[in-house]
């Protein structure tokens, strides 16, 4: 199956997970609960577009959680300190593209692998944000800038449209048209299926990865702030943990593989909604919080055993309906 | 098949063999993966739903939310059960995993599910002021462990973590008469109890004045009175990690005198650390909570005591507070705004008593 039938796939997924907690609870429908989850996806969401450009280029990034946590420390810091709160944002996801090309580098220069450099950075970034905070909770009370992520520019109706949505619209589609319409979208996708054979079609692959580590480390920042806007209390030990896991499964629902070479930004933004909608589901639902990692492991698990499933009959059919053109062909 | 220019197929919405995807979305398939989709997860969650959703008695219906997941916190749960049971009301213990912004996002959807009142334990009390006032504007909120003294929390309840800490700094104290090298065990340094305990630790070993405001810095070594601090070690609540850090003191510091275990499971962590190394016995401990391991040890004698905050009363007198609020009785807040839980000092003479009483409680929160 292509990545336009995962996309569909998994926005049944969306569509069945929306209607069954609907039908449950309706509240899940009230317009403060729609506010919450979409407010919600559209921070995890640009986590998961980050790990996407990672992804298709068939490596990882999986120090996504710690560059959340340390850019979620730096921010307050750098406020505190009296920088003006546009540089100290600006400043903050200046650190995070730096450290996307450190990995990026590290990966085409020194020649590690992927899952080595991002884990490495993983450790230390955590470290450096416990170290530099002196693992002291910190706190962001400038409330203008809060808003970026709390606030709401307009409303339709009672439903206040939550300010980060359009961050992850502006993002996404940006996105989007580098990966799917671009030229440089398209060397990702070719370096990622085959990277010899995109270099010797003239792709740059070693400037390119540089690249997709850059927009994934950025990304991790910008959601490290939004993060940190949001919550305006930041644990330096704990801001951010597994949000990697989160953003990798994003993107992996919506549509990537992991193989590289494929990927969706739509599917990765739908896939962060998916996971955002079970862990609503479950407070909802009234579901034990203990059982809350089984069911999203079971319904992503379900989820992907129906994917490779129809997957698997669509290929047969295909074949089918090959084997019969060829002997139309021969016959007419 | 045709194959693009370059030998590589160079559009991402193009299949490996390079033909327009348009054509293999045959619409049969389709359909099924939609259903499938639609299905298997609906009967997936309504089977979870079914089986495991919270009982509903139709009266009030309040929320228990912890700052984390541990043993503690199910000796609490019991307790806000009980008074459940007590009072004819429906209680959901939820227990956020993921920090602040977990935590956060829980309280969020308690709201929408619609809570007649939250208990809540705050993990940032003096940043989360605002959502906390959101909360209170919405509905009956008090606090419980650790508190959000800014608020509009109607009231607090929980124990003097600087008291307590000062308690269980004393228990070494009376064991160590020579003074000695100690090292203090936390999860999170954080979170204000875990900073009151361990400063009451240290201001008990080290004969300072009764002073909660009081901080050492993280990572300084205070000394006096014949004490040194050498170290606080953290672990983030990782339980091996726990272990390892106190393993990693006993080595670099072999004369160590005592461990303070600031955290529930930290103490039983000190344990395993003394046993792998062959020290059990020679080090003395002090403990916090009243975690099996840890009141198994205090029977032995390889820990000295623990103090216990009586989690099972925080549950307890949370959802009674909650249950008075509905109805309109305000008389069932604390003077104040605090409703102190005293804190039971577990050593050999009274494990026996305290165990028999830890049990009868949890009987009647199941």
């Amino acid at each position: 199956m292509n990545v336009r039938g995962k996309v569909l796939g998994i926005f049944g997924l969306l569509v069945a997970v929306v209607l069954f907690t609907g039908f449950m609870n309706p509240r899940f429908f009230s317009a403060d609960n729609l506010e919450n989850v979409v407010q919600r996806t559209s921070l995890y969401g640009i986590l998961g577009i980050g790990a996407a450009f990672s992804i298709v280029t068939g490596g990882i990034d999986l120090s996504i959680g710690s560059v959340v946590g340390l850019s979620a420390t730096i921010l307050p810091m750098l406020i505190t300190a009296g920088v003006p709160a546009p540089a100290a944002v600006l400043g903050v996801l200046l650190i995070g593209a730096l450290l996307g090309a450190i990995h990026g580098l590290l990966i085409t220069r020194v020649g590690l692998q992927p899952f080595v450099v991002t884990l490495c950075g993983l450790l230390v970034y955590r470290g450096i944000a416990r170290r530099i905070s002196g693992d002291q909770t910190l706190g962001i009370d400038d409330e203008a800038l809060r808003s970026l992520a709390t606030g709401s520019p307009f409303s339709i109706g009672s439903f206040d449209v939550p300010a980060p949505v359009f961050l992850l619209l502006i993002v996404g589609v940006l996105a989007a048209l580098f990966l799917g319409r671009s030229v440089w979208g398209r060397w990702l996708l070719a370096l990622g299926r085959n990277p010899e054979a995109a270099h010797y079609a003239g792709v740059p692959v070693d400037r390119m990865i540089v690249v997709a580590y850059v927009l994934s480390s950025l990304l991790a920042a910008l959601g490290g702030v939004l993060f940190a806007l949001d919550i305006g209390s930041i644990q330096p030990a704990a801001m951010g943990n597994f949000y990697e896991l989160y953003a990798i499964a994003a993107a992996v629902l919506g549509g990537c593989s992991l193989r590289g070479g494929e990927g969706s930004i739509l599917g990765v933004v739908l896939g962060a909604a998916v996971m955002r909608l079970l862990y609503n589901s479950i407070v909802l639902l009234g579901i034990p919080s203990q059982l809350e990692f089984a069911i999203v492991g079971g319904v992503l698990l379900l989820g992907a055993i129906a994917d490779e499933t129809v997957r698997k009959i669509a290929g047969k059919r295909r074949a089918a309906e090959r084997a019969r053109a060829r002997s139309q062909d021969t016959t007419s | 098949m045709k194959r693009p220019a370059g030998g590589v197929p160079m559009s991402g919405w193009r299949n490996r063999s390079g033909a327009p995807t348009v054509r293999d979305m045959t619409p049969s398939p389709l359909r099924s993966t939609l259903l499938h989709r639609r299905v298997l997860p609906a009967l997936a969650l309504a089977a979870l739903a079914a089986c495991g959703g919270a009982a509903d008695s139709g009266g009030p219906r309040f929320a228990y939310v912890t700052n984390g997941v541990d043993p503690f916190w199910n000796v609490a749960g019991a307790g806000a059960r009980a008074a459940a049971t007590e009072f004819g009301v429906d209680v959901d213990l939820v227990f956020p995993e993921g920090g602040a912004v977990d935590q956060k996002q829980k309280l969020e959807d308690l709201l929408i599910r619609g809570v007649d009142g939250i208990a809540v334990a705050v993990i940032d009390g003096k940043n989360m002021v605002s959502f906390m006032d959101d909360i209170a504007g919405k509905t009956h909120l008090i606090t419980h462990d650790s508190d959000a003294p800014d608020s509009k929390r109607r009231c607090f309840v929980g124990v003097d973590n600087y008291a307590c800490g000062r308690a269980c700094g004393e228990l070494l104290r009376e064991a160590l008469p020579d003074g000695g090298k100690v090292a203090l065990f936390v999860g999170r340094l954080e979170q204000e109890n875990a900073q009151l305990r361990r400063q009451g630790v240290i201001d008990a070993l080290l004969d300072r004045s009764f002073d909660s405001t009081r901080r050492d810095a993280a990572d300084a070594t205070p000394s006096g009175n014949g004490f040194t601090i050498v170290a606080t070690r953290t672990d983030g609540f990782d339980k091996s990690l726990a272990k390892s850090n106190a393993e990693d003191i006993l080595v670099a510091h072999p004369d160590l005198a005592g461990m303070v275990g600031l955290f529930a499971y930290n103490a039983p962590a000190c344990l395993e650390a003394l046993r792998s190394q062959d020290k059990l016995g020679k080090v003395e401990i002090s403990a916090f909570d009243e975690q099996v391991a840890t009141l198994d040890a205090i029977a032995k004698g390889t820990v000295l005591g623990t103090v216990s905050q009586n989690p099972f009363q925080y549950g307890y007198h949370s959802v009674r507070i909650l249950n008075g609020l509905h109805a309109g009785d305000e008389s069932v807040l604390p003077e104040g705004g605090t409703l102190t839980v005293d804190p039971t000092v577990v050593t050999r003479e009274n494990l026996e008593e305290f165990r028999a009483k830890l049990e009868k409680d949890i009987a009647a929160g199941s």
